[in-house]
């Protein structure tokens, strides 16, 4: 009886933490353009974690690591829009079930709600995540000046693909 | 029995709920990524002295620059000293993220500037972390205005050269300072007993009143302050800067009270005549606009 409980315990933990997916290779891509002025970025190096067992779904990024196509502008956007210095990272922690992510968006140091149409979908090994969503700038304390409130755009599409790999801690 | 079995089944679900709640700690987890610090000051210029700036790849930046009359010369009747106001006019180019050379003109003895900057290394955080920023600096500077000493000068004459180590750190979000050793050449001085390299050392900085809006300050050490003997004898001073630096957009607009009026490097930073303490003070901006010509 001791003997199979043992044996029940370290088969039930192997298996809690096989249940877990992650990336540290992540592509987020962000659009806030307006006709006026193309305004887009991307990062390869996205965190993502999944937890089968729970269905518990976190996704984090350094702003940092957003590539813009001019410097002047990747400047701008971590200097004067989102602050990346005071709020380095931006992250989602939520659960993902039946098509839907719904948790907790944090950016510019501010959270929000959000729940938003999602894929998760096993190719192979791999558990692929992707999702495209629109948030409002305002929502999270971005401020706009007036002299350029006509070349951006008042939201931005979010899209993130992510291909998580079965991890074991 | 049971009680080892409820002991057993308490670290089971003990276990599990560690792993759950450990989960979003994997995000966090892993190497750092490198950070290059950015913006460490707004402009590639601090007031006259270089910052470790440069403007990007493909990035075209012009920069006009006015350095006005002084306030004790008929302040009024010359207009506020914009009537004789000297000019600079700069224009350069991003070749990399990280190299810049450009051509600049000058109307105090008209000088004529060509200059290259690269950023040897960058102040980063994270896996390969450093500590500062190091630019290199260098200018050749070509005097266009006549001689009236009657004698027949070379070309070689008329050149001078800045060459310096910009070095950098963004101490905040806020603050930012500069130190910057640098050497002047010249290939002519008014006379043999005069050194034809002075030494140099720049100390500025920025504070940032808030996003768009910062205050500036430089002063330049020098190793030499009197050229000439007898009736050539000239004194120079050191160049001191206060500004207000205001960013829109594409735009740097950098506003500011110094006693300096040239602004080709050897001669704001070697050979300035006016002496703040005398109220030799002069009005001056520089403003920047960058065009993206190669995306």
């Amino acid at each position: 009886m001791k003997k199979i409980l043992i044996a029940a315990l370290f088969a039930s933990s192997t298996i809690a933490s096989a249940q877990q997916y992650l990336t540290r290779e992540a592509r987020l891509d962000f659009d806030a353009g307006s006709p006026l002025e193309d305004i887009s970025a991307f990062t390869q190096s996205g965190s993502a974690v999944y937890d089968a067992g729970s269905g518990k779904i976190g996704v984090q990024v350094l702003m940092t690591s957003f590539q813009f196509k001019r410097a002047l502008m990747q400047e701008h956007f971590n200097e004067n829009y989102v602050e990346s210095e005071k709020f380095p990272k931006a992250s989602f922690k939520g659960t993902y079930s039946q098509g839907k992510v719904k948790g907790a968006l944090t950016i510019h140091g501010i959270s929000q709600e959000l729940s938003v149409p999602a894929t998760l979908v096993q190719e192979e090994k791999n558990l692929v995540l992707s999702t495209k969503f629109e948030i409002v700038l305002a929502d999270y304390s971005v401020k706009i000046p007036k002299a350029v409130a006509n070349k951006i755009s008042k939201t931005a599409v979010i899209q993130v693909h992510a291909i998580l790999k079965e991890t074991s801690r | 029995m049971v009680r080892l079995y409820s002991l057993l089944l308490f670290s089971l679900s003990l276990l599990t709920s560690s792993a759950q709640e450990g989960l979003f700690d994997l995000l966090d987890e892993g190497p750092e990524p490198t950070q290059y610090t950015y913006a460490t000051f707004k402009g590639s210029k601090l007031l006259n002295g270089q910052t470790n700036e440069t403007p990007g790849k493909g990035v075209l930046q012009y920069i006009i620059s006015h350095r006005f009359g002084s306030f004790t010369d008929e302040y009024l009747y010359n207009f506020f000293g914009l009537d004789n106001a000297h000019i600079r006019m700069q224009l350069d180019y991003g070749i990399s993220d990280r190299l810049n050379i450009g051509i600049g003109r000058s109307s105090v003895l008209k000088t004529s500037d060509a200059f290259v900057k690269y950023r040897a290394l960058r102040q980063s955080t994270g896996e390969t972390a450093f500590p500062f920023s190091l630019t290199l600096y260098s200018s050749l500077n070509y005097r266009g205005a006549r001689y009236t000493d009657g004698i027949a000068h070379n070309a070689s004459d008329r050149l001078s050269y800045h060459h310096q180590a910009v070095l950098a750190r963004k101490m905040n979000q806020n603050l930012s300072l500069i130190a910057a050793p640098s050497i002047v050449h010249w290939n002519l001085v008014p006379s043999p007993e005069d050194p034809n390299d002075t030494y140099h050392l720049m100390l500025g900085g920025r504070y940032k009143l808030t996003k768009r809006i910062a205050l500036t300050g430089e002063y330049a050490f020098s190793s030499n302050h009197l050229y000439g003997t007898g009736a050539t004898e000239e004194r120079f001073y050191s160049p001191l800067s206060i500004g207000v630096d205001i960013e829109t957009g594409g735009h740097v607009f950098q506003f500011h009270l110094s006693n300096t009026r040239a602004m080709s490097d050897p001669l704001w930073m070697a050979r300035n005549p006016y002496n703040a303490a005398n109220g030799s003070l002069f009005l001056g901006f520089n403003i920047s606009r960058v065009f993206n010509v190669n995306q």
